[in-house]
Order: C-alpha cells, then structure tokens, then sequence
C-alpha cells in the first residue's frame, strides 16, 4: 500500500472518520493528480465529512459552498458591496479626479465582497479545501460556470480584470443525485461512491461519536438501522440518523431497547409518515427482536 | 485537459503497466462505459504514485480515475479482473473483443408480420366500442373498465381534455426560474447597475434599474406507442397532447410503432377528430410489433437537440418491445440523462394485478423517474402535478 494512502486513512481515522481503503485512496489521488474529487451517495453518509476531515487532516483551510437552486455568480464568487461604494461616491463627489480614476477606485479590492469560490481562488499560502456542497441542487447554467472554475481555476471580473489561484485549491464535490450531472463535470472529476457503511464500519461509527453509549445499545441501535435500510422505504436511514438516535437514547438513560422506546424516539430516524406505519407494524408484530438482531 | 504533473509522481510506470491501462480503457470502451483518452492519461499519470504491488490498491484508484458513475462500478470490476487476472502478475495481450455490434444500430426492418391498419381505424374514432376494447392485452376486469373509460372520453369529449391542458399548460408556463435577469419594469432593485449608472450623476441614483425572475422554459416531448396492443390508450393521450399544444406551443409528438415519425405538425389542427383523421392518412406505415428500443434510438440520433434538462419526456407505452432490451436500456440510458424527468404511462398499470415484468418495462424501469398510469382523464389529472420542473 502506498505511504500516503495509509498515512491519510490513519489522519481520517484519528479524526473520528471511520474509513476505508476506497475512500483514502480517493482522497489521496484527488490532490496526488490535482483532480476535483466528486463524492456521491445516498444522504447521510458522510460525503460532506470528507471533505471537512481532509481540511482538518492537511491543516488546510475550509471553504465552503453551499449549493441551491438558483445559486448564481453573486453568491458564488463575488459581489460589489453596494452601501459602501455608494458612500464612498458621496464622499468623494467634491474631490478632485478624473472619472476613470474614480470608477477604478470604486472597483477594487476593497469593495470586493469575496463569496467562496473567489475566496478559494484568492487564498495565499497553504492550498484551501474547497468543498461545493450538493452540487445536484444548483442549475445547470452553474454547472456550466463551476465547469470552467474547476479547469483553470481563474475568474475574470468585468471591472477588475483576470485572477488567478497561485495554489491549487482540493476540490471536493457532493451530490445526492436529486439530479444528473452533466457528463462534462463527470469527466472532469475523480468518482467516489459512499455507500450505507456495513455493520461493523457503523458500529464502529456509532461507538466512536456517541459518548456514553453502552455496547449492547450500541449494536441494537446499528442493527435496527442495518435492518431497516433493506427495507421498503419512503427514505431510508442514513449515517447521520443512527448518531441521532444514539444520542437521543443516551440523553433518556436508556440501556436497550424495546417497542416502547422506539416508538417514543423513532422521529429520530424515520422522516416519513408512511415509513412511521411500517415500522409500527412490524413493533406491533412483536418484530423488534428480528429488526435488532440484523444479520447481514 | 492535461493538468501540470503533480509533485508526487515518483517512479515512472512501466511500459507493461501503461499498456495494460490502456488496455482496460479499451475494453470498458468495448463494453459501453465511456473512456476519454484524457481519463486514461490521469489513470497513467496515477500509476506513477501508486504501489502498483498492491492490486487492490490499483483496482480503487483506476476506479476511481476512469469510472464516472455508480452504475458502472461492477463492469469496471469485471474488467479489472479480466484484464489483471488473465496471467497473474503483469498483464498479456487480451485479446480484445471487437467493437459491440448493437452500438452500430442496424436500420430498422419492418417485421414480418402483416401491417395492422390501427391507425386508419383512428379515422372514426366516434365507433371505438367496448368490444374492441375488451380485445386489450390481458384485459382483467377492472382494465377493461378502464379501457371503456377511454373510450368513451376519446368519442368526443374535448371539452375535458381543453380545461385540463388549460390547467397544466399554465403551471407549466408561469414557473418562475430562481435566476434574475434586468427588466425595466422588474420588481426588485438590480443594484450592481443602480450603483453603475449612478457614477454618472455623482453618486446620486437617479435612475433606479431593476430585475425579475426569469420565466423557465419548460417543454414536452411525447413518444406515444401507436402500435396495435396500445391503440385506444394512444389515442387518447395523443387528444390530451392535441389540447395541451394548442393551449401550449412547446410540446413535441412523436408516434412510433416499428418506426418513429414527427406528428407534430398535424397535431396542430383546430379540431382532434381532423388531426386524426390526417395522422390516419400521413401515417401509413405501422405495423403489429413495437420496436421501442430502436425507435428511441433513432429518436435520439434524428432529435439530438431536442431533449435536454428543460424537457420533459413522455413515454406512453405497454413496454412490450419485440427488439433487445439491451438497445432499450442503452436509449433510455441516455434519455434519462439528458432529460429533465422522464415520466412513463403505461396503460396496464391500471389493472389491479400489474406488475412492470415486461422485458422492455425491465429494461427501462431504471431509468424512469415517474411510472403511471394516465389510462383516463382522472388519472392524467393527477398526472399533471409531476408535469413540472
């Protein structure tokens, strides 16, 4: 095995990231190669942790974009700050000056509101992490944009000319599939798939995020939840949700579980009204016993 | 795109390894999984930092480089394997196979089977009875009570039809897009002009310029199955689509049966039982069997502009397709991505004991976002909430 992949997976795993070869060789060719790392899976199961671990374990910056429908150039990579240059035009209505020297005062650094992609592009010193967050909710006309940041990593700002980044920002991209990406953006990235962790790997999870936990809740928590995933349901449990639940259990002193507790806290991992009937029935038919004892 | 050779290339790979990547890239090419020359100089350039000793290390990484998607993960493990495992160690020359003969589509024959004449009969669509309609593939009883239901909207009943284009063609009109675009008579302040044109008058904005959302353009495309098993339920979703393009202009009609044509232009007339009538003229050349799979392929490689994330595509099909599921699966594949939803109707879904088993419903099951019905007018009603973007 590579040096450098072990030495990631030991960070990762120092970091209270439960990983795996898949995932730290990933990790390690996205910077090795200088390639954007696109993460995909189910929700819940630790795409976005990937990225904040990597920061952590490089001792690198985060900086984070948080995709949306409708997330355009203005929240993305930078905005005028308007009130300010306004004033500044006020101020300086009397003073003596072209009009050119005026407007190209009005346009510099310091009026310049850097939104994350500008702030990953402008970083001096250590390369920054730069972590765009369920890309599949923004548009494509962003997509088309992201694509041409991603490959040469410079913005030309109307006003103020081109930039370019002097350290190669890490880029990790997530995505829960609500929608397709483009086959460019594919091309363009490393692939990662996350899914839903075994038994052991979520026991092991579960045991190192919830403090307080005892062992036999531990494993009837994550069998339940390993259970419930291979059934039919309207959303399916993810990483995040077991951790919930662990945590809620430890906060009512609960040692192990039955059909009483469950009901009590199953809006800790069930979202779904439908999902909160199937699940009473199965309680109902004494199934809990099967559900926590999950075989794989 | 080559990006500059990273600091951690340490050993150059060995020509056998770099053949050998080459190799896999040929066979995952060979097998339908997409690989670029440039993924395959990164997956050289990767060996370069690898313990290419370690093999399962070799596995993950090449994976990762050449592998965009999850779905192809397991044929990258097949072909890893063939490739790795042949000799053990290093890599021989395996032999290749030639390139997939189904990816060069042969032309569509017509089948042996006589030509139906199921769209002459659209010519009097006032004399569908309930006798025909009981000759439906795997009629139960509650299908073909369904089955009646279409019959009797499809006689004459337009006016339906009209107001629930009217109500879908609206949603699908007025959805706003979350983007901005500068308008004059917008509703918000577009501040990053007011600023601008403000420097001209000192400082002072004077004249306030302002945006608004934009409109989204959402479109239709319908594939409609003409062929014989599907005759009463084509007709009347092509009656549905007859008003919703006259209530709204992007929608595109294809029908198909062994062959794909445009019936666009004739669904464009005032009145159904005309467009009809001339699609019962134009359209001459349908017979028994459906070849979904090929007529989408031809879909797709005679339109290639047509679908893209804006559209959605409408099939309306029972799924028995008498081609390979594997040219079905590849053209929907392929929809699917560049589409912005696909919704199937499938007209049996109606029945009480529906199951999508077809082979070509299969083959197409993964790729659809929305499996309905849409056998009778209250069923395309609750359609109409999922036409949206």
């Amino acid at each position: 095995m590579n040096e450098e992949i072990r030495r990631i997976q030991a960070v990762m795993e120092r970091e209270a990231y439960v990983t795996d070869r898949q995932v730290a060789t990933s990790v390690f060719l996205a910077s090795a190669l200088g390639k954007p790392l696109l993460v995909e899976g189910h929700p819940g199961v630790g795409k976005t942790e990937i990225a904040k671990v990597l920061a952590r374990s490089l001792g690198a910056d985060l900086i984070r974009l948080q995709c949306y429908e409708g997330l355009d150039v203005t929240t993305a990579l930078y905005e005028w700050n308007y009130p300010r240059q306004l004033l500044h035009i006020k101020l300086g209505e009397s003073a003596p000056g072209s009009m050119a020297e005026k407007e190209a005062s009005l346009f510099s650094d310091a009026f310049l509101l850097k939104r994350p992609l500008l702030a990953a592009i402008t970083h001096t010193g250590r390369a920054p992490v730069l972590l765009i967050d369920e890309v599949d909710r923004s548009d494509e006309e962003f997509e088309a944009f992201l694509l041409e940041v991603l490959s040469d990593f410079q913005v030309t700002i109307p006003e103020m000319g081109t930039i370019r980044a002097e350290v190669r920002p890490t880029v990790v991209l997530t995505s829960n599939r609500t929608r397709e990406l483009s086959e460019a953006l594919r091309r363009r990235c490393l692939y990662l798939w996350i899914d839903y962790p075994s038994f052991e790997k979520e026991l092991q999870i579960v045991r190192s995020k919830v403090p307080g936990l005892n062992e036999r809740l531990a494993r009837e928590v994550t069998g339940v939840l390993q259970s419930l995933r291979r059934m039919r349901l309207a959303k399916h449990p993810g990483v995040a949700e077991s951790l919930d639940w662990a945590a809620a259990l430890v906060a009512l002193h609960a040692d192990h579980l039955d059909a009483a507790v469950v009901r009590d806290t199953m809006g800790c991992f069930l979202k779904d009204d439908a999902d909160f009937k199937v699940l009473e029935r199965e309680l109902e038919a004494g199934r809990l016993p099967a559900l926590v004892s999950f075989a794989e | 795109m080559v990006h500059a050779p990273p600091a951690a290339l340490s050993t150059p790979p060995t020509a056998e390894l770099v053949a050998a990547v080459v190799r896999l890239g040929r066979l995952l090419r060979a097998r339908g999984i997409a690989v670029t020359p440039a993924e395959s100089i990164d997956a050289a350039r990767a060996l370069g930092c690898l313990d290419v000793g370690d093999r399962e290390e070799l596995r993950l990484a090449l994976r990762a480089v050449m592998v965009s998607r999850r779905e192809d993960y397991d044929s990258f493990d097949q072909a890893f394997h063939d490739v790795w495992t042949a000799t053990s160690g290093l890599p021989p020359s395996v032999p290749l196979p030639g390139p997939r003969h189904d990816m060069v589509r042969p032309p569509v024959t017509a089948p042996s089977k006589p030509p139906s004449v199921s769209l002459q009969n659209w010519m009097k669509p006032g004399e569908v009875v309930e006798g025909e309609a009981l000759t439906l593939r795997a009629a139960s009883n509650e299908e073909s009570l369904g089955a009646r239901d279409v019959a009797r909207y499809a006689a004459d009943d337009e006016e339906a039809f009209r107001v629930l284009a009217r109500q879908v063609a609206r949603r699908l009109a007025l959805r706003r897009s979350r983007r901005w675009k500068s308008e004059r008579r917008g509703a918000r302040l577009d501040l990053r002009r007011t600023v601008r044109a403000s420097l001209r008058t000192g400082g002072d904005p004077i004249r306030l310029e302002r945006r608004s959302r934009t409109l989204r353009r959402t479109q239709i495309v319908a594939l409609c199955d003409v062929s014989g098993s599907m005759e009463l339920y084509a007709q009347f979703l092509l009656q549905f689509l007859h008003a919703l393009q006259n209530s709204f202009a992007r929608v595109e009609t294809f029908a198909f049966a062994t062959r794909l044509s445009r019936v666009t232009p004739i669904l464009r007339g005032a009145r159904f039982r005309e467009s009809l009538r001339e699609l019962g003229r134009e359209v001459q050349d349908f017979s028994g069997g459906t070849r979904i799979g090929a007529s989408f392929a031809t879909f797709l490689t005679c339109y290639p502009r047509l679908v893209d994330r804006r559209t959605i595509v409408i099939i309306l099909s029972d799924g028995w397709d008498v081609g390979s599921p594997d040219v079905l699966a590849d053209a929907m594949r392929t929809m699917r991505r560049r589409a912005g939803r696909v919704i199937w109707l499938n007209p049996l879904m109606g029945a009480a004991d529906f199951a999508p088993d077809t082979r070509g419903m299969q083959a197409a099951l993964p790729f659809i976002d929305l499996l309905a019905a849409g056998h009778n007018l209250e069923a395309l009603g609750r359609l109409a909430r999922h036409l949206a973007l």
